[in-house]
């Protein structure tokens, strides 16, 4: 019942993902269901989630695949070496993992640009890469207390 | 997991993702893959949610046109009398437009096939870097690549890559968006650029001799094989001789609200190629403005 639960939870988020991009051009809303699966382990989920997710962003981004790839292996690598210093569940770590998240997102477009011949603006960018910071604690919070629906068979057991 | 097995193992990563990306980039299957499933898929949840938010649009304003009813019934009455006034005057000049259309006999284009599509988004998530919009028509619905996206007020771009059923329109506002245009009345020839959202496109390579002025309607010229002759594309906005190069630098905006797009046009080539000689006894589909409506016999 749980699994299924779960499997529900991640489609309604996958959804609401592509909602929120639709309505907020930029933002990256799958990094938030990313945090969750490295938080909670869940290496067998993440075996189809990651690619899903990376194939949704490749697929509805302009640029060639594999900025996503990229930003994806970034944010686990800052994840692991988080984890040595500090408790990964907080909400301080995830405010310092968003802010430290503005880097990769900025490198990214700016070695992007010239790779795939792209105009780029600093501004902007500069711009996209705060409002993602930001958004993405709101969003962690969100999305991880809706997540306490489907762990409440387990925490019964 | 040491400090250094996660450098050696993130280096071991960024070789891997600098393989793929070199092979993808000549064999083009992985965005083909991303372009097929997640493009499709966004389409997929885009598309109910855009008709259930139409629906619920349109019931909202039934309700407000049976609330406003009485008020707007008198106006409109209003209006149509100003109207029927102005046809009247205006049309011994409609029926002088359809004569003399139908003795020059202007040929329609036949290799462009009109399809109508919905826009679902603008850009969507961090690798939505070109100004573009999200339309739901795929390659096997008539929205192929290169495929000239317009409206009944203009053009608006072009498709830039497509799943079976969606596809990613380039905006003329990109930077990396290229029209061959003329000027609709000098007729001076020039290629339209654009320069990002909020900024206004640029026409380069326009003779110092030619006679073009702020105001001017700019057409697609054909030249560029990608788009129909004649669909307006841009209004000139300010023309100054170039303190750089030997053609004028001219500014323009485009004709079509491109922020606030609903619903698109996109012209399929049907493949059908017309000959200046060749004889045609049908009259030619035509695409473009719509015909004025023929005037009711008396």
């Amino acid at each position: 019942m749980s699994g299924m639960r779960d499997l529900c939870w991640w489609l309604v988020f996958a959804m609401t993902a592509v909602v929120m991009q639709a309505l907020f051009p930029g933002l990256d809303v799958f990094v938030a269901g990313l945090l969750i699966l490295l938080q909670e382990r869940d290496y067998k989920n993440m075996l189809w989630l990651v690619p899903l997710f990376i194939l949704l962003q490749e697929g509805m981004g302009t640029r060639l695949f594999g900025g996503t790839v990229l930003l994806y292996m970034t944010t686990a690598v800052f994840f692991r070496l988080g984890q040595w210093l500090f408790e990964v569940e907080s909400f301080l770590f995830v405010v310092l993992l968003s802010a430290a998240l503005i880097v990769p997102y900025y490198a990214l477009d700016w070695l992007m640009a010239p790779l795939q011949n792209l105009a780029f603006n600093m501004d902007d960018t500069l711009d996209k890469c705060l409002f993602q910071a930001l958004f993405l604690p709101c969003a962690w919070r969100a999305f991880t207390l809706t997540r306490r629906w489907t762990k409440n068979d387990e925490a019964a057991a | 997991m040491s400090f250094r097995r996660i450098l050696v193992l993130a280096g071991i990563l960024l070789i891997l993702f600098l393989g793929m990306y070199t092979w993808n980039q000549r064999t083009r299957m992985l965005d083909d893959l991303a372009a097929n499933v997640g493009l499709e898929l966004t389409g997929a949840v885009l598309a109910p949610l855009r008709a259930l938010q139409d629906s619920t649009r349109e019931f909202w304003q039934r309700y407000f046109d049976l609330v406003n009813v009485r008020e707007e019934n008198r106006r409109l009455k209003t209006r149509l009398e100003d109207l029927e006034a102005r046809l009247e005057a205006h049309g011994e000049s409609l029926a002088e437009l359809e004569r003399l259309r139908q003795l020059v006999d202007l040929p329609g284009d036949p290799g462009w096939k009109p399809v109508g599509a919905r826009v679902l988004a603008g850009r969507m998530g961090p690798n939505a870097v070109l100004s573009s919009i999200v339309i739901n028509r795929g390659y096997v619905t008539g929205g192929r690549p290169n495929t000239p996206v317009i409206t009944n007020k203009g053009l608006v771009g072009r498709i830039l890559r497509a799943s079976p059923h969606t596809a990613n329109a380039l905006l003329l506002t990109d930077p990396g968006s290229r029209v061959a245009v003329a000027a609709q009345t000098s007729r001076a020839f020039g290629i339209l650029t654009g320069r990002g959202s909020g900024r206004p496109l640029e026409v380069n390579f326009v003779r110092r001799d030619a006679s073009i002025k702020q105001g001017d309607i700019l057409i697609t010229a054909g030249l560029d094989q990608k788009f129909p002759k004649g669909i307006p594309a841009a209004r000139v906005v300010s023309v100054a001789p170039s303190d750089y190069t030997q053609f004028l630098a001219v500014e323009a905006e485009p004709l079509v609200d491109l922020h606030h797009l609903e619903e698109v046009v996109l012209l399929e080539p049907t493949g059908i190629v017309r000959l200046p000689d060749e004889p045609d006894d049908a009259p030619a589909e035509f695409v473009g403005p719509p015909a004025p409506p023929k005037k009711a016999a008396p």
